[in-house]
Order: structure tokens, then C-alpha cells, then sequence
């Protein structure tokens, strides 16, 4: 179907549609602004959530003064223990390159039994806060797994079984792994890529 | 493996310019290899200058050995495939704790990465580490069937250090976040029990010096390199050999140059006086 319009209604119109396409295109480029305006202020934000999350990250909270007077007083014990539990497997090491012989392992665990129990008498005098009674916990079961590690191993002078060494090695790895635990939340970073 | 910068291009160039080295001749006829370079995690902002010491950063300078200031550390691991012998290079680290705490990349277990591969941990039969680092030999128990190499030298090196009567050389960290080159503070007590524990049930092979793991396939010493008893591995492949190195470089600067990275032994008075004077 088809109409006809007379000249100044056509005008009319045209000028009407005119008016109404500036208007659209004043509203679209007025949003057009404000979208670019938002997604320009919250750039920063959105790329930082996008580069935690892709990476996994959770942020550590910051630690109470209570805790960290705990991990600073922890610190020289697990300095210690660290050295000793090391010096313990390397001794085992030692046996079993061929470098020493099975009394020389009893002569260098020996010593760190007391040590251990030290640690042990040490880290029994701190009070924990609330929140860190579990790690204090698993702290303690780490030193004990040491001791009792050591005790098993010097076993090996007397009879030379290497299972001695075995059991000893599983309890000293058990213990390793905890204080690795405690220590990753206490002292972040505390190993360095290497 | 850790390797700063065109990660591929590196280890390919380290193969080719080492490959041109070796004189020592290859007992049988060598199989070609398959290889893959397994990105196990990146650790995100490191300084540069702490494994490139003489690259330190310089605020303001535009020397070009002196103006990065941190860098991303892929931590990869060498997947390599012999006829049916699967073997690993490097093993990467497992700690989720550290994962969470730290600045750390997308680090999932080793055995998950090398099964988008379409290989199974129970498969794999050696493990060669370049050295006894955390972040290198820290995955060892998510192989249960495979043989450990290591070097006596890298054993007999961190046994000196930890032994030394000299705190800062013997501390196998000591301070809070602060150790990270001394000799033996790479080696945490669980890495070390995991080594241990391969020795104790007949799980390793205490490498000294050179030795043929496969034809073709050989182990290379890089002792008082990065560590006491650092080791390359040299793999035949189609495209000819391939010797995977860790923290061998750090920089496609350091391979021109033969500028080993980040030295962690002591076995000059330099170094000693230089460990005193700067932990």
C-alpha cells in the first residue's frame, strides 16, 4: 500500500525523524561514555582478580601481634631443629655411601637425642594464641617424631639392620613434612626459589 | 629447570652449544628421543640480580645488565621418552602450603601435569636430578617405580656444608625468610628424606661423574657450578642432541658468556668471603 504526502508534511517528517536520529545518537554516544567510563575505572581491579585467580593465590591474612611474638619465639628452636634433622639423615647417607661405618652413625645420632628433647622442653614453654594451637600441636609431634627417629636409628650399631633405618627415615620424613607445614604459615617464603 | 627468558630457544640453544662439547663418545648406537618441557610452576617476581648476581638492579640505569629489576621463573621439568623407558629430569616441588602463601604460579602435582601427556607416574622409570634443590628434587615420592640419579658430589656437597663450623655456611636457613644462597639452604629436610628414603630401598643410583643411562642417553657433570654436584643430561633426538641443564643459566646472556648461574658452593676463599660479608 502506498501513501501519498503533500510537501510541507513530508518536511515535517523528515525534520521529526531528523530530530529523533540526533537524539538516539546523542543518548547512544552519552552511554557509550558512561559503559567506557565504568569499565576504565575498574580495569585495575578486575585484572588484578583475573592474575590472582589464574595463579590460585589466597591472600595471607596479616598475623595478630600474639602470633607473631609465637613465630619469632618458635624461630631459633626450628632454626635448630632443622639443622639437626638434616645432619640426622645425612648420617644415614654417610652409612650408606660406604663413607662411614655403622658405629659412626650411632657416634653422630647420639648426640642429637637430647637435642631433640631439648627442642622439645623449649617449645612446650610457649603458649600459643587460639589460632595457632593446632601448628603448636603439630610442632610438637614433629620434634617427637625426630627424637624417636634418632633413638631407632642408632639401633643399626648394635646389629647393623638397615630396617632400623627404615622405620627411623619414615618417622624423620613424617616430621619433616609437618615442620615444612608450620613453617610455610609461620615464615613464608622461608625458602626461596633455589 | 628454571630458566628466565625464550625458555625453548634457551634449553635448544644450551643443547646445541653444549652438544659441540662433548667429546666423550657414545657407547652404542643412540635411539632418538621424544622430549617435552613441562612448565610444573612459575615463581613470580624474583630479583634478578639474587640468581645473576653481577645483573643486579640499578634504579634509574639503562645498562641493560642492570636495569631488570624482577623476573618470572618458570620451575620446568624435562619429560623425556626412550622407546619405552619414560624419564624425568628434574622433578619440580610439592608443596601446596608454599603454593598458597607465596607469589607462586599455577603449580599442580607433577604427576597430574605429565598425565595431560598421556603418561602415568607409575611409568616412569629415572628420575635424573640436576641437583638436590627443593624446587628440583622435591616430587620424588609421586614416583614410587623410578630410579633416582643423583651425584655423590651433590650428597658429599651439602654433607661439607652442613658440617662446616661456620654458621653462615652450615645453616640450613638461618633467618626468617632471609636464607636462600648459602650452600646448604636449598635443601630442606624433607627434600633431603626423600633423596634418603629412594637410597635407603634400593631406589637410586649414586651417579659419580659421567655415566650412560640409555645409549645415547648420558648423564655430564657440572660440579661447583650452580651446586657442588650439579648434572647435565645430554638426549639424542631427531633434531639432534639436546642437554638439559638446571639453573645452568639464567639468562641467554649467561649462555653466551659461559656465566653459570647463581653459584651456591664454596670452594674458593672469594666465595667464602663474599658468603661472610653478604648473609
Amino acid at each position: 500500500m502506498q501513501t501519498e504526502t503533500s510537501g510541507p508534511q513530508r518536511t515535517a517528517r523528515v525534520a521529526a525523524l531528523k530530530g529523533f536520529g540526533l537524539g538516539a545518537l546523542a543518548v547512544g554516544l552519552i552511554a557509550l561514555v558512561a559503559v567506557a567510563a565504568v569499565r576504565e575505572t575498574a580495569k585495575p581491579k578486575q585484572q588484578e582478580v583475573a592474575t590472582n585467580s589464574a595463579f590460585g593465590h589466597s591472600e595471607r591474612p596479616a598475623m595478630t601481634a600474639a602470633e607473631e611474638a609465637y613465630a619469632h619465639a618458635l624461630w631459633p628452636v626450628h632454626a635448630q631443629v632443622k639443622l639437626d634433622a638434616v645432619k640426622m639423615t645425612f648420617a644415614g647417607l654417610a652409612y650408606k655411601m660406604g663413607d662411614i661405618k655403622r658405629a659412626a652413625v650411632k657416634d653422630r645420632v647420639a648426640p642429637l637425642t637430647p637435642r631433640f628433647d631439648s627442642a622439645l622442653a623449649e617449645i612446650n614453654k610457649l603458649q600459643p594464641p587460639a589460632s595457632m594451637r593446632d601448628l603448636h600441636g603439630e610442632y610438637v609431634e614433629a620434634i617427637k617424631l625426630y627424637r624417636d627417629a634418632s633413638a631407632i636409628m642408632i639401633r643399626l650399631a648394635a646389629d647393623g639392620r638397615d630396617e632400623h633405618l627404615i622405620e627411623a627415615q619414615e618417622r624423620s620424613e613424617k616430621a619433616s613434612g609437618l615442620t615444612l607445614k608450620v613453617g610455610d604459615t609461620l615464615w613464608p617464603g622461608e625458602y626461596k626459589p633455589n | 629447570m628454571k630458566k628466565s627468558w625464550g625458555l625453548k630457544r634457551a634449553v635448544v640453544a644450551v643443547g646445541v652449544a653444549a652438544a659441540a662439547t662433548l667429546a666423550a663418545p657414545v657407547a652404542q648406537a643412540a635411539d632418538v628421543c621424544s622430549v617435552w618441557l613441562v612448565e610444573n610452576s612459575r615463581f613470580m617476581n624474583v630479583p634478578f640480580g639474587m640468581f645473576h648476581p653481577d645483573r643486579s638492579f640499578v634504579q634509574g640505569s639503562d645498562n641493560p645488565r642492570n636495569n631488570v629489576n624482577k623476573v618470572d621463573l618458570p620451575v620446568n621439568v624435562g619429560v623425556i621418552k626412550c622407546g619405552n623407558e619414560l624419564i624425568l629430569y628434574d622433578n619440580g616441588w610439592n608443596q601446596t602450603d608454599y603454593h598458597k602463601m607465596t607469589g607462586t604460579g599455577h603449580w599442580s602435582p607433577l604427576s597430574k601435569q605429565i598425565a595431560q601427556l598421556g603418561f602415568d607416574a607409575k611409568d616412569v622409570k629415572k628420575v635424573i636430578v640436576g641437583h638436590g634443590h627443593w624446587d628440583h628434587a622435591g616430587s620424588l615420592d609421586e614416583f614410587p617405580n623410578a630410579i633416582l640419579y643423583i651425584q655423590k658430589e651433590e650428597l658429599r656437597g651439602i654433607e661439607w656444608a652442613l658440617n662446616y663450623p661456620h654458621p653462615r655456611i652450615s645453616a640450613v636457613n638461618d633467618s626468617p625468610g632471609g636464607c636462600s644462597r648459602t650452600p646448604a639452604c636449598g635443601y630442606p629436610a624433607k627434600t633431603v628424606d626423600s633423596i634418603y628414603s629412594k637410597i635407603l630401598r634400593g631406589k637410586a643410583v649414586i651417579v659419580d661423574g659421567e655415566m650412560e643411562v640409555l645409549p645415547g642417553v648420558r648423564i655430564h657433570p657440572a660440579f661447583r657450578a650452580h651446586t657442588a654436584g650439579s648434572q647435565l643430561l645430554e638426549v639424542p633426538t631427531s633434531i639432534g642432541k639436546l642437554v638439559f641443564g638446571s639453573d645452568a643459566y639464567s639468562s641467554w646472556e649467561g649462555i653466551r658468556d659461559w656465566e653459570i648461574a647463581n653459584p651456591q658452593q664454596t670452594v674458593t676463599v672469594q666465595k667464602f668471603l663474599a658468603y661472610e660479608k653478604c648473609y
